[in-house]
């Protein structure tokens, strides 16, 4: 057992540091820092940094473009983003449908989408939640009905992070009836500008228009937009979100928001004893969780792929987020209005989204300690 | 960076585990523990030692999962960091043998774990030193041959080894409830020579220091194992155990428990290791009294979650003492405490986020 990294890790640690430092346009950085909302066209321009250094996409194999890294490294590389305030690009491309289309896509699929994903020419959104389907993602009752070469989708998407922004939707559409509900489900991709397509920004309780409700009415999209077989969506739709929780945890920036938060406390001359400990609580936690996700990801370099466990991660790392930005709102008292509460109000989001922490607490009952 | 364990590694963990899972209960096994090696952990090569804090971890888990009752945290962590630090090696290698057992009188009463807090003084007499004062809570003291005693000599602390029969030393004894071996201990003009000093004059505090940070590691991978059996009891349970005709394991409500306890059980296993870790690498008493105290804090919080989410999902049968969760339990109880509880190891953390490292470099944060 050997915990520190080798003379090549941090070699490579430099190298992405120092290229941060030199390629980070310094107007992100100083949003990100500031805890600002970006704008399509910041995400774009990084994009395209990372994008042309071969940097996008780790979670890629290298023929499609992946960077061959170990997932030691891919770790490194994910603290230097962070620590470099750097912005973390938008997941719904790059390791949402990329890793589907790799998966489970033909060769003309791979062709068409996946070199646009990693330029960041198109972005993409996510079409999976519905009015009446969140956590029970499987009664979902949007339709793709067989018309033709085409699906005619009719339905309604929503809480959509980045619709107003994205080129194209990867949507769960049911397209037969089975007498069990995860069947007859398939995985299409859709054009935004398709005729039928609106998008309708929903405002958070923070103030922000991150999110959006997506109608689509007799949306027509080709057969061979459909990523893997009839019927196979369900499937497809388990083994993305297992791909998103894992990176959900963000213990880098929970990190950095940690000292943020030392700072605040530090120049605010807060000395409430009880507020220093539930502090301190909270810095020993993340502690805990950033060496459990050292584990898995030992587990992981063993060519174990990821888990239930990375349920652990999702629960606890965003318990995390919202505890310190909890902390940080009761650091400054009176004065938090303008900007901790905002965020305060915003982060209460990440114990709902990814699969709520109740459904991941199922996955860990039923998977993990086989209940 | 590499999590597997060794061959060598292994063959610890399965040899304490096997002796973990039999009946060990009463019965004499210093002998035994002695000819596995076992009190050689830690100690130098030239002595039959081997291995470090990561092998104690290995044997503590085990020890916790089968709830053995041991003097080993005390008598070969604690005492034989101690003497190790001190350069003691013909007391060390007595240790190793089983020859001869250690344990440390070094906590007072009213001192709430604090091991500066000496008020037991040694006056020097010509050639020797007279000690007097009262050491409370003193863990393993009936099966050690000598006692390892913090008392003032002026400002400073020093350690002496005061043999447990020596004239002047009593012991009052009561039962633990998780069945160690514990006694307040007196001390009435106890004449202590030259050669009984531990470390320099003067120098105790940071020997103790080193030994309890090593002691507590030991014990959060106890706290781990124990942790660990009782999770296991509570799955296995519920799944058996049968209510409005359906095993009680199928209720979310009691589901979600588990998954709470299974995390925590997770955030526990991490930070022992990490303590372990620590003390294999860590030189800067800082940062190492920072590492240790995270990791106690965060063990004995979720050490009294586990234990007692695990007599609460077991109902009434948890409650019996005929059953073995219960028992776990009440070590777990113990082990929160013993060597400062969440609160006095959450307070210590603070302390050392604040202190400039020995160094002279900021501790570090990440």
């Amino acid at each position: 057992m050997d915990l520190a990294f080798s003379p090549e890790e941090r070699a490579f640690r430099e190298e992405v540091r120092a290229f941060i430092a030199e390629r980070l346009p310094a107007d992100i950085r100083r949003k990100v820092q500031a805890g600002d909302p970006l704008v399509k066209d910041d995400y774009a321009r990084w994009h395209r940094i990372l994008s042309e250094r071969g940097w996008v996409a780790p979670s890629w194999p290298q023929q499609y473009g992946g960077t061959g890294w170990t997932p030691v490294q891919k770790h490194i590389f994910e603290e230097e983003i962070s620590y470099g305030w750097a912005p973390r690009l938008l997941p719904f491309g790059l390791s949402m449908v990329a890793p589907v289309i790799i998966e489970f896509g033909n060769d003309e699929q791979r062709a068409r989408y996946l070199p646009k994903i990693h330029t960041g020419e198109e972005f993409w959104c996510q079409g999976y939640s519905e009015p009446g389907s969140g956590s029970d993602l499987a009664s979902l009752q949007t339709r793709a009905e067989r018309n033709g070469d085409n699906y005619v989708i009719n339905g309604t998407k929503t809480w959509i992070t980045a619709a107003q922004w994205a080129d194209w939707i990867f949507v769960l559409a049911r397209t037969s009836q089975e007498p069990k509900k995860q069947d007859g489900i398939s995985f299409i991709l859709a054009d935004m500008k398709t005729p039928g397509v609106t998008v309708r920004p929903i405002q958070t309780i923070d103030g922000g228009r991150e999110i959006n409700e997506v109608h689509l009415e007799n949306v027509e999209v080709p057969v061979a937009n459909r990523v893997g077989g009839e019927g196979q969506g369900w499937n497809i739709a388990k083994f993305l979100l297992e791909h998103e929780r894992t990176g959900t945890a963000g213990i880098p920036g929970c990190r950095q928001q940690l000292e943020a938060l030392y700072e605040l406390l530090a120049h605010e001359h807060v000395d409430d004893r009880r507020l220093h400990e539930r502090v301190a609580q909270v810095e020993i936690e993340l502690e805990a969780l950033a060496f459990t996700e050292l584990r898995t990801l030992a587990a992981e370099s063993a060519g174990k792929r990821p888990g239930p466990e990375s349920s652990i991660l999702k629960i606890k790392g965003t318990e995390i987020q919202q505890a310190i930005s909890e902390l940080a709102l009761d650091a400054l008292g009176p004065y938090a209005e303008r900007h901790l509460a905002p965020k305060y109000f915003n982060y209460r989001k990440t114990s709902i989204y990814a699969g709520s922490n109740e459904i991941q607490k199922n996955i860990i009952a039923k998977r993990i300690l086989k209940l | 960076m590499d999590f597997t364990l060794s061959p060598e590694q292994l063959l610890i963990k399965d040899s304490v585990a096997r002796f973990a899972a039999g009946d060990h209960a009463g019965g004499e096994h210093w002998p035994t523990f002695a000819e596995l090696g076992w009190l050689a952990i830690g100690a130098p090569e030239d002595l039959g030692g081997f291995g470090g804090p990561l092998e104690t971890l290995l044997l503590m888990e085990q020890f916790g999962r089968g709830r053995v009752v041991s003097p080993y945290v005390a008598q070969v962590v604690f005492a034989g960091t101690i003497l190790r630090a001190a350069e003691r090696t013909e007391l060390l290698q007595r240790l190793v043998e089983g020859e001869e057992r250690f344990a440390v009188a070094y906590e007072e009463p009213h001192a709430r774990y604090d091991a500066s807090r000496v008020a037991t003084a040694a006056v020097r007499d010509g050639d020797v030193y007279v000690i007097t004062g009262t050491k409370a809570r003193v863990l393993d003291p009936s099966t050690a041959d000598t006692l390892i005693v913090s008392a003032r000599t002026g400002d400073e602390i020093t350690l002496f080894a005061v043999p447990r029969d020596a004239q002047g030393v009593t012991l009052a004894k009561y039962d633990a409830e998780d069945g160690h071996d514990v006694a307040n201990v007196r001390l009435e003009s106890v004449r202590a020579g030259a050669s009984a000093i531990l470390g320099p004059l003067g120098g105790g505090l940071a020997l103790l220091e080193l030994g309890l940070d090593h002691a507590t590691g030991a014990l959060c991978a106890e706290g781990l194992g124990l942790m660990s059996t009782m999770l296991e009891a509570t799955v296995e349970y519920t799944k058996q155990r049968q209510q409005f005709g359906v095993p009680i394991g199928s209720f979310q409500a009691l589901q979600h428990r588990m998954a709470e306890m299974f995390i925590e059980l997770e955030l526990a296993r991490s930070m022992a290791y990490l303590a372990a870790m620590t003390l294999g690498e860590e030189q800067d008493p800082v940062a190492r009294r920072r590492g240790i105290s995270a990791a106690k804090a965060q063990i004995a919080k979720s050490g009294r979650f586990v234990g007692q989410q695990a007599i609460q999902l077991h109902g009434g049968i948890g409650m019996s003492e005929e059953y073995k969760v219960g028992h776990y339990f009440k070590r777990m109880t113990h082990v929160e405490r013993l060597l400062g509880d969440a609160d006095f190891h959450l307070a210590r953390f603070i302390a050392a986020r604040g202190a400039k490292s020995e160094a002279g470099t900021p501790a570090p944060v990440g």
